[in-house]
């Protein structure tokens, strides 16, 4: 396999970074430089909600001088990305095409659940340990200037991820008046991490044993290296972090920059970072806080190398559909009628690949639509769809992105209610035209699959399909009245027939 | 226990040790065993040294003492107590220059048919027309007479120039005498030969001596009363020494004084003077007592090293020494292969400097060639690497340099080529805020058919072609993956962004190579506390810094043998009981400037050697980019150890600081005689003559008859 050089560029809240790497065919990833800037947009974003032009020009500088290094190692491919900073501004799109007029950059705005996946793989495949410290329950949390993402494994599968949004340089921000004035500082950013953290042990956090707590985070790994007893690599106890804690709060930003060894224009935000790996080990109760040593940049260059032909260790859909089953569990979907659908569902979408000529992602998507399709029924069974739309629209499912999620709530929408025709549904959605098919296509799928567990009673659970010429075969081998199945399924042909361009048609075989 | 070894009386005052050096190059001056030449060279080093030291050094302590900075040096000192014991030494310095110049090189130079004629007054009738010749051709349309009286104010008298201060009588007026002074021009050399003598002798006068002979003819209207040669000595722009800097200047703002700005700081006139003009130029440049230099003979020796490169002497010079190649490095082949192979170690001079400026000329026409980074501190005038720096940018690689602007009498010639590199296309950085990047590496990035290599030349001395073949300097080439991550993360850093999480061997001033030294320093220490066998050898050109010399006092003290090679300050005391006993210090003065910065550790059998651009000072540790880099490869080690080894067994140009404080020679009874510096220019020599016979041998074995 032919050796590359990439580039992963990324824009957070308190610094832009250049990862450069050199990926060949032998799994390799090598890093061949890494260069941070400490600028802090976040500053101006989390406070003004715009970037100020000098915070631009600065940025842009940054961003030419990365041209630069990307030309030492003759950089062919590369992804810019940023984050909160540019993400929360009211002003975004003005500043990317200033961007673009000045460097050349397309900068890519990543949305909260695609950053943290990106994070959250590179630790999940680069770091050794990993798939030996999920085995006993485990929470990720990954803190950046603007959010903390929390996530939750059992038994080696993500389930739920939360978004909370403080992060260290929003906390300095809003405190900023009491920086320098109160002896307090220290505990006004616990209570305001408290705060935040309340629902989410109440909720999330209350029946999870958690023993490991894996941080990704700034100054997390120099934090780590102050503990005397380094017995595991990477690693320290509850008790040992809580003693680091107090060696570093009682120093000046400055002292502690020079005890961690980090350079002094980050010592502000030494602390309030302490703090948030320290409440967040409370609250969680891990015995253990790890430090897997990676950042985004290794994510966006590990998104990139699995995208051109590596395969990775921990398999990634696996989670992303054990995080939908944990919801589903917590609306109280029947957990039967949803296995018989998924896999209805995966028989269908494979036997008319032909047809919707669609991959592994369409197909993910209708698995994930067809898990969180009962989600709403938990709130109204009236309009249970409306319902379920608003519940996936507004929670995240780390490892898929804005778009996508919204693809999968509007599947699952037009799944119980009329189809709109793009012109009118192009109206409320930034969607575009491919996103648009999807959803129909899919769309067509999961009505499909819906009429064939109408009953909830499983009746079709041996389903064939076969298309033949321009027919879908719908084979059902039941002993079982599927009277009412055949009936949803004949309502649907014709909307199905629209899509696929092929029409269906349905039959029973007797079982002996 | 640690003791407490921060006693003031445990250390030497740093300019007073540094007068300790310049006396040891001035008994290379006396030394019969060096060639007459050669000892008029060293003469004119140490003149050209007390220049530097006025300028630079005693210029701070006299800011000091303006200042009232109270604050006591390393071994307890006030400013004023320092200066006073400066001046008395240096007074006693220049008489014993002086002295070697007038009874030993003047006489012995006289037996060698080379006269130095010393006034005017002694030209012989043909060498008076010769002179007069000369002056009304050459001297008299370039140089400006300059009267004083109460319409001319007293001129400004540049900084180290050579004067002649007259006093005159208008011709027929009254008895009043006026002062008048002239430049002796620069721009015409110093020495004048004359015309050969019939029994063979060349002579030469000095040009001070031309002008004092025709100085009538520049104030026609006046009687010549007197002429003497006189020359001062300013608290010039640079005189801040950065070793003061910091605290000096806060000093001085808080007081909110101004620097006395080019205020004289010392008077060389000829020591027969008319006291009458003494007293003139005394009054009218401020100048204290203690700081005239009553000289008995032509002041400023330097000329001494413009002497030395007369032709027709060569049976009184060294003979010249070419540096040889590198034993396995061959030309044909490209140099990036070669590394490949393995890590290379050069020793300037005795070494080519060469491969340095190949590694960037091959680099600069090589396809495969990405990107080259270089620190330049000091390059030479028409610098090869320059050029080659230019050609890369202008053949579309990525080119940045850092350029130190900051080096010492160096900056407008930096300046120059700095804009000249822009120009063709390097990204030049001009060094950091406050700090002076002395650091020597440069970064080749290549693209190759494995991958992204990187090579990376690290080094003790400057990128500078024309002092490699007289400074003593080691360097490495390598191409081992964890030192050009390293390299890479210098570059960022010196670009001005973050550094790295972590370093793989590269050690860096002013953030972590204290530590690190001291670390080192400490394990020997640990391992000594255990009863283990521990050793240091450290090769450095000056050692002054506290917190080292106080870990080696330590060190010391729990039984860490330690042999240091210090060539010129030293601030360390050795053989104070209980604490300095297990030290000793050696200062090798030879032809070439001893300049290599080598680090030994024995830990406890497992060796590591590293080489470095730092001295032990706190300019080096605190206020500047330095680096420090490990000698891994094993057969590399061994050659540096055997490096070290030969100048720890020298016995003819080595000098042992003792217990009284005085450098003495090294007692040579029982002992092989051996001089480091002619040991390696032979073992060079030898090294090359025996891979040229095993290439011949392979040449000219024959075919063995067959047996059938």
């Amino acid at each position: 396999m032919k050796k590359i050089r990439f580039a992963a560029i990324y824009i957070r809240s308190y610094e832009t970074g250049i990862k450069i790497y050199e990926l060949s065919g032998k799994q390799r990833m090598r890093e061949l430089n890494s260069v941070v800037a400490h600028l802090e947009l976040g500053t101006d974003a989390f406070t003004k909600e715009k970037v100020g032009q000098d915070m631009i020009d600065k940025l842009c500088k940054t961003l030419n001088d990365f041209k630069e290094f990307m030309k030492e190692y003759d950089v062919e491919e590369y992804r810019v990305c940023a984050t909160s900073a540019l993400r929360e501004v009211v002003n975004t799109r003005i500043l990317l095409d200033q961007i673009k007029i000045k460097t050349g950059f397309d900068v890519e705005i990543l949305s909260n659940s695609e950053q943290r996946f990106i994070g959250y793989k590179s630790i999940a495949s680069k770091w050794d340990d990993f798939n030996e410290v999920i085995k006993k329950g485990t929470a990720i949390i990954d803190v950046g200037g603007g959010s903390i993402q929390i996530s939750l494994f059992d038994k080696d599968s993500l389930i739920t991820t939360q978004n909370i949004k403080l992060g260290s340089l929003r906390i300095r921000e809003t405190l900023s008046a009491l920086e320098n004035r109160s002896g307090h500082y220290g505990q006004y950013i616990e209570e305001l991490i408290n705060t935040e953290t309340y629902h989410l042990k109440k909720f999330y956090l209350k029946d999870r044993n958690i023993k490991n707590l894996i941080v990704t985070g700034e100054f997390i790994t120099s934090l780590i290296d102050l503990s005397d007893s380094n017995e595991i690599n990477k690693s320290a106890s509850f008790e040992e972090y809580m003693k680091i804690f107090d060696k570093i709060a009682s120093l000046t930003p400055r002292e502690a920059a020079k005890k961690l060894g980090v350079p002094p224009e980050n010592a502000r935000l030494i602390l309030p970072f302490a703090i948030i790996y320290k409440q967040f080990l409370q609250v969680t109760e891990a015995e253990r806080i790890w430090a897997p040593d990676r950042d985004l940049g290794d994510g966006i260059a590990y998104d990139y190398a699995e995208k051109n032909g590596y395969k990775s260790q921990h398999n990634f859909e696996d989670d992303i559909i054990a995080s939908a089953k944990h919801m589903a569990k917590r609306y109280q979907s029947g957990k039967n009628h949803i296995n018989t659908m998924e896999d209805i569902a995966m028989k269908l979408f494979d036997a008319t690949k032909k047809v919707h000529g669609f991959g592994g992602r369409e197909r993910l998507l209708l698995r994930i639509a067809v898990i969180l399709c009962d989600c709403g029924k938990y709130i109204s069974s009236v309009h249970s769809q409306q319902c379920s739309y608003q519940i996936v629209m507004a929670t995240e499912i780390i490892g898929l992105s804005h778009a996508e999620r919204e693809i999968v709530a509007n599947i699952i929408r037009f799944s119980g209610e009329e189809f709109l025709y793009f012109e009118e549904f192009s109206k409320v959605t930034s969607l575009n035209v491919r996103d648009y098919l999807v959803i129909a296509k899919l769309t067509a799928c999961l009505r499909t699959v819906l009429a064939l567990d109408r009953s909830y009673r499983r009746k079709c659970k041996n389903v064939t399909f076969a298309v033949k010429e321009k027919e879908l075969m719908i084979t059902v081998i039941s002993n079982d009245d599927i009277a009412l199945e055949r009936e949803k399924v004949n309502e649907n042909i014709a909307f199905f027939q629209e899509n696929f361009g092929i029409t269906m048609s349905m039959k029973q075989k007797k079982s002996i | 226990m640690e003791k407490d070894v921060s006693n003031p009386s445990f250390f030497t005052n740093r300019e007073l040790s540094w007068i300790q050096f310049n006396e040891r190059i001035l008994e290379e001056a006396k030394d019969k065993e060096n060639p007459l030449f050669e000892r008029m060279k060293f003469l004119s080093i140490t003149s050209s040294n007390l220049d530097e030291f006025f300028m630079v050094r005693v210029a701070s302590l006299k800011d000091m003492i303006h200042a009232e900075y109270e604050k006591r040096d390393i071994a307890g000192m006030t400013a004023k107590e320092q200066l006073i014991a400066v001046n008395e030494k240096t007074h006693n310095f220049v008489k014993e220059q002086y002295h070697t110049y007038n009874k030993m090189l003047l006489p012995e130079l006289s037996a060698e048919k080379l006269r130095i004629i010393k006034s005017h007054e002694e030209l012989n009738e043909e060498q008076i027309k010769f002179v007069d010749g000369f002056f009304a051709d050459n001297v008299y349309p370039v140089v400006t007479p300059m009267a004083v009286d109460s319409s001319r104010p007293f001129p400004l008298i540049r900084n180290k120039t050579l004067n002649i201060g007259a006093l005159l009588s208008k011709k027929g007026g009254k008895e009043e005498l006026e002062f008048a002074t002239v430049q002796v021009p620069a721009v015409i050399p110093r020495i004048i030969p004359l015309p050969d003598r019939a029994d063979g002798s060349k002579n030469v006068i000095l040009l001070e001596q031309v002008i004092e002979r025709n100085i009538d003819k520049l104030f026609l209207s006046y009687d010549i009363v007197c002429a003497f040669p006189y020359r001062i000595m300013r608290n010039a722009d640079l005189s801040i020494d950065e070793d003061e800097a910091e605290d000096l200047l806060k000093e001085i703002e808080q007081k909110l004084k101004k620097r006395q700005w080019g205020q004289a700081i010392r008077l060389e006139v000829e020591e027969d003077v008319d006291k009458r003009l003494l007293n003139i130029l005394k009054k009218e440049l401020g100048i204290k007592e203690e700081d005239i230099f009553m000289i008995p003979g032509p002041l400023d020796l330097t000329f001494l090293m413009k002497m030395y490169g007369m032709e027709g002497f060569e049976h009184l010079k060294c003979s010249k020494y070419i540096p040889q190649p590198i034993p396995g490095l061959n030309e044909e082949e490209n140099l990036f292969e070669q590394i490949k192979k393995g890590d290379i170690l050069l020793h300037h001079p005795y070494e080519t400097f060469d491969p340095v400026v190949d590694f960037i000329k091959q680099a600069a026409r090589d396809k495969d060639t990405l990107a080259i980074k270089q620190t330049l501190y000091r390059v030479s005038g028409n610098s090869p690497i320059i050029a080659a720096l230019a050609q890369a940018a202008e053949n579309g690689k990525q080119v940045s340099v850092l350029v130190e602007l900051k080096a010492r009498f160096d900056e407008e010639n930096n300046i120059g080529w700095a804009k000249m590199l822009e120009k063709a296309g390097c990204h030049v950085i001009y060094g950091l805020v406050g700090l002076k990047t002395h650091s020597k590496i440069t970064l080749v990035v290549r693209r190759e058919e494995d991958g992204i290599r990187r090579y990376v030349h690290l080094g003790t001395g400057n990128y500078n072609d024309a002092t490699a073949k007289l400074y003593t300097d080691m360097g490495i080439l390598t191409c081992a993956e964890h030192i050009g991550a390293d390299a890479t993360a210098v570059f960022n850093m010196l670009s001005g962004y973050s550094e790295p999480k972590s370093w793989n061997a590269l050690t860096l001033a002013p953030l972590w190579l204290r530590d690190k030294f001291m670390q080192l320093i400490k394990r020997e220490q640990d391992f000594a506390l255990e009863g283990k066998e521990a050793r240091i050898i450290a090769k450095m050109n000056s050692l002054c810094d506290k917190g080292i010399i106080e870990a080696l006092y330590q060190a010391s003290a729990a039984g860490v043998k330690i042999d240091l090679i210090v060539r010129g300050i030293c601030c360390l005391k050795v053989g104070i009981p209980g604490i300095s006993e297990n030290i000793r210090v050696r200062s090798l003065v030879g032809n070439f400037l001893e300049h290599s910065r080598i680090f030994y550790f024995y830990n406890y059998g497992n060796e590591e050697i590293y080489m470095a651009s730092a001295d032990w000072m706190p300019r080096n540790l605190d206020r500047r980019v330095e680096i420090l880099f490990p000698v891994e490869d094993e057969k590399l080690k061994q050659e540096v150890k055997h490096i070290v080894d030969i100048q720890l067994a020298d016995t003819m140009k080595a000098r042992l600081l003792k217990e009284d404080g005085f450098y003495h020679r090294v007692d040579r009874r029982g002992k092989t005689l051996l001089c480091a510096q002619d040991y390696f220019c032979k073992e060079a020599k030898e090294r090359v003559m025996k891979e040229k016979n095993l290439e011949n041998k392979r040449i000219f074995v024959t075919e063995e008859p067959s047996r059938e």
